[in-house]
């Protein structure tokens, strides 16, 4: 399993983008709310998620918007991070999972015939629970992703450029030919959070980014991802409920039913803005798990 | 059939606190009740004695409001609420405000019978003041009464209710012009200054029952804040 995450965030099948990047706001004008103008870039439809004949999770519906931060909450076993893996189509390196229903990235059916779930994660990246940079040296984590995918640009300027945006550069500009087990936990979080950026990424995933990290290294993160949001569309799974408070903008809270055989299976209750879910959340599940009072 | 997954209350010795805050308010609400009524009798009877009583109540008023505010602003800290709980809480710290501002109110009009000790009333002012008083301690009960129960519709209730008061206090300031021959240009002033705090008390209980309306709905009566509305 570590291996294959190793690979995701780095393999590069092409360099020639078919999907419109995204717009680059304007500096200073940092988004900090949701906004219905944002297109959803990302439409679920409908989606369940089996693995065998295990109905892991079933009828979500959810539109994710670009440049956006969009955190998915929940109990364990809700379904969250197995939705999250739809997204760049990690379900496909386990055998026996499959979908139905559909996920749109940009108005086409990412499960279509002729997709290519490499292009899919090279569009699409991910950055996991633990931080996991590869055995080389802190320039080549970077250079790695690129160079596979034959970037033919300057890489001393994209390995700089990927660790200024993931607010690395000043703590590593002068030992970049050091290992980068040599950072602390947070910083090589961010080395690959700068990793999935440097392969030019429409998305980024985030399962449990700063599970393992201490609280300065996570607010350090927070504030990453709202720079970042700028660029890129953010989708987190966490299990941080003040997190997601603090950083997104719009919030998916998931729950588990169980069956009386005993069968768990994950449920999208309720979706909408950050501010709205924690303040007056419709449903009253939303609010019992929000407030602590079952879980 | 689906059961959820979970099932035990996790959160009982917080649930403990919220319920104590609002006791707390609830209690700091019936002193400053008590203490309007002491107002009114003290304003009819035009007893100084019991003026002085009503200023050393307000003390007591005062050190529990800060307590409770002290209290609520610690929990905020601590529990980072969010929610219903949110909701209550930053409510709360509004509501002890209309609460303790409504207790000053009492005092200030309690004064008015300290500085014009010895004065006499027409009876129809006086039957106006009873009637303004009662309507006013009448409503400010009902604004607590909104809070026990988390009756969700106080804020727009109260608020028609409210029109009594103000009507009372129109009256009120008529009958003064018209009589304002017959006496003292501070004893008309003073009336019309009490008139006009117990109008602010009922504004403040209007006020309480909006709170009560957003802890139970997400959202003031028509969306109105009474913070930015209707300034203290």
């Amino acid at each position: 399993m570590e291996e294959d995450q190793d690979m995701t965030d780095t393999t590069q099948a092409e360099t020639e983008a078919l999907v419109p990047r995204q717009g680059v706001v304007a500096d200073g004008a940092r988004q900090t709310s949701a906004d219905d103008d944002h297109a959803i870039i990302f439409d679920v439809k409908d989606l369940d998620v089996y693995y065998g004949d295990f109905k892991a999770v079933g009828g979500v519906n959810l539109p994710i918007r670009q440049n956006e931060i969009t955190a998915f909450i929940g109990p364990s076993g809700c379904g969250k991070t197995t939705v999250l893996r739809c997204f760049n189509r990690m379900n496909d390196l386990v055998e026996v999972a499959r979908i139905e229903g559909a996920i749109d990235y940009h108005g086409v059916d990412l499960y279509g015939e002729g997709v290519d779930p490499v292009e899919v994660r090279r569009r699409i990246g991910m950055v996991f629970q633990k931080p996991n940079p590869f055995p080389k040296s802190i320039y080549d984590n970077i250079a790695f992703g690129p160079r596979i995918g034959g970037y033919s640009g300057n890489m001393d300027d994209l390995v700089e450029e990927s660790l200024v945006r993931a607010a690395l550069w000043d703590e590593v500009k002068d030992k970049l030919q050091e290992s980068a087990f040599a950072l602390s936990g947070g910083q090589q979080q961010r080395l690959c959070i700068a990793r999935a950026i440097a392969t030019s990424p429409d998305v980024v995933l985030m399962d449990e980014p700063c599970s393992a990290l201490d609280p300065i290294a996570t607010l350090r993160i927070e504030e990453l991802m709202v720079e970042l949001k700028q660029d890129y569309t953010i989708i987190i799974v966490t299990h941080n409920m003040q997190q997601a408070a603090r950083v997104s903008d719009r919030t998916a809270f998931f729950t588990v039913d169980v069956k009386e055989t005993g069968q768990r299976t994950g449920r999208l209750v309720e979706f909408d803005e950050t501010g709205k879910l924690f303040t007056n959340p419709t449903e009253k599940a939303t609010e019992d798990y929000i407030t602590g009072r079952f879980g | 059939m689906t059961q959820q997954p979970f099932g035990e209350e996790t959160r009982q010795s917080f649930d403990d606190t919220l319920d104590g805050i609002r006791r707390g308010t609830l209690e700091l609400g019936a002193l400053v009740l008590e203490n309007t009524r002491r107002m009114s009798e003290t304003i009819l009877e035009n007893r100084v004695d019991l003026a002085h009583e009503v200023v050393t109540a307000d003390e007591e008023i005062d050190a529990r409001y800060s307590d409770l505010e002290r209290e609520v602003f610690e929990v905020l800290a601590r529990q980072q609420p969010v929610a219903g709980d949110l909701r209550l809480l930053v409510s709360i710290t509004r509501i002890l405000y209309e609460i303790e501002r409504s207790g000053d109110l009492a005092v200030n009009a309690a004064k008015g019978v300290i500085r014009r000790e010895g004065y006499w009333l027409q009876p129809n002012l006086q039957s106006l003041l009873a009637r303004m008083a009662s309507a006013t301690t009448d409503l400010f009960a009902k604004s607590l009464d909104a809070l026990t129960d988390l009756d969700p519709t106080a804020g727009e209730r109260l608020d028609i209710e409210d029109d009594v008061v103000d009507d009372l206090v129109a009256e009120l300031y008529g009958a003064i012009g018209k009589a304002s021959s017959e006496m003292e240009f501070e004893l008309a002033v003073e009336l019309s200054r009490v008139g006009r705090y117990m109008e602010r008390i009922a504004d403040h209980a209007v006020n309480i029952g909006e709170h009560v309306t957003f802890i139970v709905t997400g959202s003031f009566p028509a969306d109105e804040d009474p913070a930015v509305t209707d300034e203290g």
